[in-house]
């Protein structure tokens, strides 16, 4: 009989870590999103032939772009821009003072809540029911876009305001205050300075927003790039549909460059050459 | 006699000061071009003085819903929910390779990424609301452009958010995991992946919220939910629906926003 060396002992690893609350959520959240493919009303055999379909359109739409209609584009273009311009600028005034109101220190917890409140609503409506409800007023024009882009403008802007505000340091406000400022004085020698970076870099992201947003409020009739693409879309017109979708991807692409390069020039300074 | 004060040293002002009243001057020349009646956005008063007994009407309409009008929203509003779930989902698992793709960590290649990036770059650039009146036209009315049309939004938007948490991740696990010899297929699976499955969840939450507030107007086009609903009573000018369905939007907007960042609050 040979001698048999000792077994090591067997390893047992440690126990899975388990976590209840995780288990249960993924598997509520399986059980919601099988039960929403299951109910909604697709008919999913659809779904075969629509690379076929896409490819077809796709090639429909960009093999031969009618550069003939491009002048027009831009035309519209430019008034979608305008429209987001307007709407940007104006929900800066309105919202500038609302968000030193809506800041803690400067503005009375009553009216400090209700703004916060009313910006909250603000936010939850897409901009285009807002320029629906206001185009009873204005009508079908592109100011009714610059009006919707500036209310929805106040929401964003508002709570992005009294969030830097109330991220500036401490520091500042107490030694304009020790020195015997006024609430303006506070707020124009103690916030404003170490404020107005973050003020103007999402000022600026706000224009981007809108002027994606501007193209959108067009197909509700308020004019601009959206207006054109709905009614080309309409009379299926691939071709001038393609050119039309270049045209919004190249002026959105190139306007977002410029901005993020002013903005990164803001926040971070100017670089030594 | 008095003693002399020595004579205060104020130092120069700094120069540049010009700088700001130049943007601002650039920025009122822009906005006065834009607000001209003849280059940009028109403002027409006299129209508005006209139409203001018209608007205060609808306004005072909009301060009434017609809470009868609450069972035929039901059906839409499910609709829209299916909708953005769903996009949210298939959205959210195309978007999780494409994340590690479009990082500089997880993918060295060059070519590869700034493929996936400038892409992605051009599908972020279109508005949803777009992409929805163009694919209507293409497969036709219903919720399958909506949904189409949401996930092309999302991908844009997660692999963007995901990837930018990739690069800001340690690389040091990832050398390791390099060094162990692992493949960059294996080092991503095992290393990077666990690393991105907080910010992927949370962007993934972000967009779920954004789509739940998208889908309530892709009807307006004909992508199915709400929206359509939105269309029929905006051309009847039955105000007083309306402001039932945007108090509807608001509330479900408003609930889902506030489960969502009270689970991202305690993801992060």
């Amino acid at each position: 009989m040979s001698v048999i060396a000792p077994s090591p002992p067997a390893v047992t690893a440690p126990p899975k870590p388990r976590n209840r609350i995780l288990t249960v959520s993924a598997v509520v959240v399986t059980a919601v999103v099988l039960a929403s493919f299951w109910s909604v009303d697709v008919t999913w055999s659809r779904l075969i032939d629509l690379p076929a379909e896409v490819a077809r359109y796709l090639w429909l739409m960009f093999s031969n772009p009618t550069w003939e209609k491009l002048p027009e584009a831009l035309a519209q273009t430019w008034k979608s821009v305008a429209m987001a311009w307007v709407g940007t600028v104006l929900g800066i005034i309105v919202a500038t003072p609302l968000s030193f109101l809506a800041s803690r220190g400067f503005g009375p917890a009553p009216v400090r809540w209700a703004l916060r409140g009313v910006f909250s609503v603000i936010r939850a409506v897409p901009e285009i029911i807002i320029a629906i409800v206001i185009l009873s007023v204005t009508g079908l024009t592109p100011l009714t876009g610059a009006l919707a882009l500036a209310i929805n403008g106040v929401g964003t802007l508002g709570k992005w305001g009294y969030e830097s505000i109330e991220g500036v340091p401490n520091g500042p406000i107490e030694a304009a205050r020790a020195a015997g400022g006024s609430t303006a004085q506070v707020l124009r020698w103690g916030v404003w300075p170490s404020a107005t970076p973050e003020f103007l870099s999402f000022w600026l992201y706000r224009f981007e927003i809108n002027v994606r947003s501007s193209a959108v409020l067009g197909l509700i009739g308020v004019g601009g790039i959206g207006d054109m693409l709905t009614s080309y879309t309409q009379y299926r017109e691939w071709s001038t549909v393609g050119m039309l979708l270049i045209v919004v991807v190249v002026v959105t692409m190139s306007i977002d460059a410029v901005s993020a390069a002013i903005r990164r020039r803001i926040t971070e300074g100017a670089r030594a050459r | 006699m008095t003693a002399k004060i020595p004579p205060l040293d104020i130092p120069r002002r700094p120069r540049g000061r010009w700088k700001p009243w130049a943007a601002l001057g650039v920025i009122a020349l822009i906005t006065a071009i834009t607000m001209s009646p003849q280059w940009g956005v028109a403002f027409a008063f006299d129209a508005i003085a006209r139409n203001w007994q018209n608007g205060a009407e609808k306004v005072l309409q909009l301060l009434q819903p017609d809470w009868a009008f609450w069972p035929r929203t039901i059906a839409p509003l499910l609709e829209t929910l299916q909708m953005a779930v769903i996009a949210t989902a298939v959205g959210a698992a195309v978007s999780l390779p494409f994340s590690l793709w479009a990082a500089t960590l997880t993918n060295p290649d060059r070519v590869s990424r700034g493929i996936v990036r400038t892409a992605l770059n051009v599908v972020r650039s279109v508005p949803d609301l777009l992409y929805a009146s163009v694919l209507v036209a293409m497969v036709g009315v219903g919720a399958l452009p909506g949904i189409i049309a949401l996930v092309l939004f999302n991908v844009g938007i997660i692999v963007k958010l995901v990837s930018e948490a990739i690069e800001s991740n340690d690389a040091g696990p990832l050398e390791a995991g390099r060094a162990a010899g692992g493949s960059q297929l294996q080092v991503n699976r095992a290393v990077a992946l666990p690393d991105v499955w907080p910010s992927f969840i949370n962007q993934t939450l972000y967009v779920f919220e954004l789509n739940v507030r998208a889908s309530t107007v892709l009807g307006l086009v004909g992508a199915g939910g709400l929206g359509l609903l939105i269309d029929a009573v905006r051309t009847y000018y039955r105000y007083d629906q309306l402001s039932l369905i945007i108090l509807e939007i608001l509330v479900i907007v408003v609930v889902i926003d506030v489960v969502s960042s009270a689970i991202r609050k305690r993801l992060v």
